[in-house]
């Protein structure tokens, strides 16, 4: 009979390692004992050891693979008449890799109920060969060291996006070693959040700051009667039509300049955070932009936000003043702008302005020329008011 | 230094050029002499070249391709003009079994400086027997190399590297292209005649597609920008041999194939780019390759079951947003 070598757990905190090279062939004779790989912990290199007399067997797992603890990496037969593999090995499917063979399953469930866990879904059981997944994110899933077969995606097929999410999340070893946890889902909108902050990691961003008048900015927002995040929305809008690079945005083929200023201002919902997009904040009238506002928020609070709705921003604003206690913070830089104004909350007629950049687009210089501009039509919001035609 | 000329203007100086170069250039055709060609291409060439090289045919497509095959055989380099591509079936004789076949089973003691130019594809209300895209019929064809040119600089470019080349070409034209303008620079270096064009940069998908619908897929791309998706927008140029590094390099980088094509669906065009395209770039891949093709259907005279058989800027722009979001579906609903 065959019987399969699996990847052995060598340390605790061990979820899969890296298979090195084999030590031995298919075909060689072994006996229990006899060192057959050498395994890649997290910590150190280490022997996977025979467990019975036998011919070494394959398909064999790839060499220099990521493998998850469980998994089969080859087969020890009684003897060599029973090695249909004999000869395959380098014709072992790379998904062996990835493969998870009901023993990764029952290794999971074991730990799970050991440590009072949630017991893993259902989906975690099945085969890789079941789970439906695109070429390209197998071949990440591979690159990655990512197991499909412990991947919900809650889609119809795991998709590239899905691989990327989970190489990046954080690991399940470091969440084992501490209290006992459950897991709640990911809102949908804590989900896009998530995959949108990863995405902008090779951002390089750096800071500008400046203390700023609001007095007059306030008085004219109450006067127009609108928000005085729209207010700043509009007056940053203004600076920024003042300084077009802070409308544009990095690719690889060079900038991408727009002419229309679309904002995209940052909302505290339950359900996490969401960037409502205002078009053309440079341009079109107040009261239209205050409908558009109203729209936005009603379709926040009703959960009935459409992807243009938040989708396309060329330029973000973040407003926290309406928390008293906040002086002056920094935030994420979403990809597809240049730059993000964090607003911190008023001490006396003065709140401190972070603006936070991408290096690719923009220098210290051009920040501090846009916060000139800035502070200036908070100096005379009288112009924003109007609007131009 | 280019200036603006419409696509049958280009095609013109193109023959004009090439007419006034080499004596061996002449062409023949239905309506192409005193007429000056149904769509104007051979305007003005008649009275300037004369009956000997602008030449007025029978409406007998097979004789005259055919009399073109048997030209090119003896040294010149003619230029036969088929009134509409829905007449090429008449004339697929001489250049199935004539002009793909002779250099090679000659064993390249015939050289075929052949040019077969066409209009074809859905043009406005013509009927389902002129509103036919044949280019499958010749795809198959060992032997043949075809151009599609979709701007009016290409169809210069084109039908001038046609008319250089020493085996036989096929340029097919569209019926609606024929009155768009474009910048043409009569002096600039070519590319390759089978080099792709790149017509618009993006990494969420690759468009890959040829003649009109490389423009409409470029007002799509436009579309999709404004919602954040950046579709690059790859013109083939030619259909045989087809430029498939270029179109691999984009697919590497977007991972999302659309292949878009006015051709009939099944065993269309797009069925050979699009299976071509996948085994090549699989591992590439994070979604199925998609086609967005012609209805298998003939086309209907009515205009809005016509315009219903073919994909229009805004199936193009659905079908792109639809492959983009397999994937970026959330997690929770």
């Amino acid at each position: 009979m065959n019987r399969p070598i699996t990847m052995p757990a060598l340390s605790d905190t061990m979820n899969d390692g890296r298979l090195v090279r084999w030590l031995r062939k298919v075909g060689d004779p072994i006996r229990k004992g006899d060192a057959l790989a050498e395994v890649e912990t997290d910590k150190a290199l280490m022997d996977v050891e025979a467990f019975h007399d036998g011919v070494l067997t394959g398909p064999l797992a790839p060499e220099n693979a990521q493998v998850p603890v469980g998994s089969v990496i080859g087969y020890v037969a009684d003897d060599a008449a029973q090695t249909p593999g004999a000869g395959r090995a380098s014709a072992a499917p790379a998904a062996a890799a990835t493969a998870a063979a009901p023993a990764a399953a029952a290794a999971t469930a074991a730990a799970a109920a050991a440590t009072a866990k949630t017991p893993p879904p259902a989906g975690a059981t099945a085969p890789a060969g079941s789970v439906r997944a695109s070429p390209y994110a197998r071949r990440l899933a591979q690159q990655l060291g990512v197991d499909l077969t412990k991947l919900d995606s809650g889609q119809a097929a795991v998709h590239a996006d899905a691989i990327l999410d989970a190489a990046h999340r954080t690991s399940k070893s470091d969440l084992d070693a501490g209290p006992p946890y459950r897991i709640a889902p990911l809102s949908s909108i804590r989900a896009s959040v998530a995959r949108t902050v990863i995405r902008s990691l090779a951002t390089p961003v750096f800071r500008v700051a400046a203390e700023l008048p609001i007095g007059p900015l306030k008085s004219a927002a109450g006067q127009a009667k609108v928000s005085f995040t729209l207010m700043l929305a509009r007056a940053a809008a203004l600076a920024v039509k003042d300084n077009p690079l802070l409308n544009a945005a990095y690719t690889p083929e060079g900038l991408a300049l727009r002419e229309r200023v679309d904002v995209g201002i940052a909302i505290d919902t339950p359900g996490g955070l969401i960037a409502a997009v205002l078009r053309d904040v440079g341009a079109r009238s107040l009261a239209q932009l205050a409908a558009d506002w109203h729209g936005l928020r009603e379709r926040v609070d009703s959960r009935r936000l459409k992807p243009e709705d938040y989708r396309g921003a060329t330029f973000y604003l973040s407003n926290l003043g309406t928390f008293p206690v906040v002086h002056s913070f920094d935030a994420v830089l979403p990809p597809g702008a240049a730059a993000i104004l964090c607003v911190g909350a008023a001490e006396g007629e003065r709140a401190v302005f972070t603006l936070g950049c991408d290096h690719r687009v923009l220098a210290g210089a051009d920040a501090a020329r846009f916060l000139q501009s800035f502070a200036r039509q908070l100096a005379e919001p009288g112009t924003l008011a109007g609007g131009t035609p | 230094m280019s200036q603006e000329l419409l696509y049958w203007q280009a095609l013109n100086r193109a023959m004009d050029v090439e007419m006034a170069a080499d004596e061996a250039v002449f062409t023949l055709g239905e309506d192409v002499g005193l007429y000056g060609g149904s769509y104007r291409v051979t305007e003005g060439l008649h009275a300037k070249y004369g009956e000997w090289r602008v030449r007025d045919t029978p409406i007998s497509e097979n004789s005259f391709t055919g009399l073109g095959v048997g030209a090119a055989l003896v040294g010149m380099r003619p230029v036969v003009e088929i009134m509409t591509i829905n007449f090429l079936p008449l004339a697929l004789d001489s250049i199935i079994n004539g002009a793909a076949k002779i250099p090679f089973m000659s064993g390249g003691q015939f050289r075929m400086p052949l040019v077969v130019r066409m209009p074809g594809g859905v043009a406005r209300q013509l009927g389902a027997q002129h509103a036919q895209r044949l280019e499958h019929t010749l795809m198959n064809v060992p032997g043949l190399r075809i151009a599609v040119p979709s701007t009016p600089q290409d169809a210069y470019w084109q039908l001038r590297q046609a008319i250089a080349s020493d085996e036989p070409i096929i340029l097919l034209e569209h019926e609606l292209l024929y009155f768009s303008k474009g910048p043409v620079d009569l002096l600039a270096d070519p590319p390759p005649m089978h080099r792709a064009a790149l017509r618009r940069a993006g990494r969420d998908l690759t468009i890959v597609t040829y003649s009109r619908h490389a423009l409409l897929s470029q007002d799509a791309a436009a579309e999709l920008a404004k919602e954040g998706i950046e579709a690059e927008v790859i013109d083939l140029r030619s259909l045989k041999p087809i430029d498939w590094d270029t179109c691999a390099s984009s697919i590497e980088k977007s991972h999302r194939l659309l292949v878009v094509e006015e051709d009939c669906r099944f065993a269309g065009a797009g069925a050979e780019i699009a299976s071509a395209l996948a085994e090549r770039c699989f591992y590439s891949l994070d979604a199925p390759v998609r086609r967005l093709a012609g209805l298998d259907i003939p086309t209907p005279f009515n205009g809005t079951l016509e315009a219903a058989t073919i994909p229009q800027v805004s199936d193009i722009v659905v079908a792109a947003r639809a492959l983009c979001q397999s994937g970026q579906e959330s997690k929770a609903s």
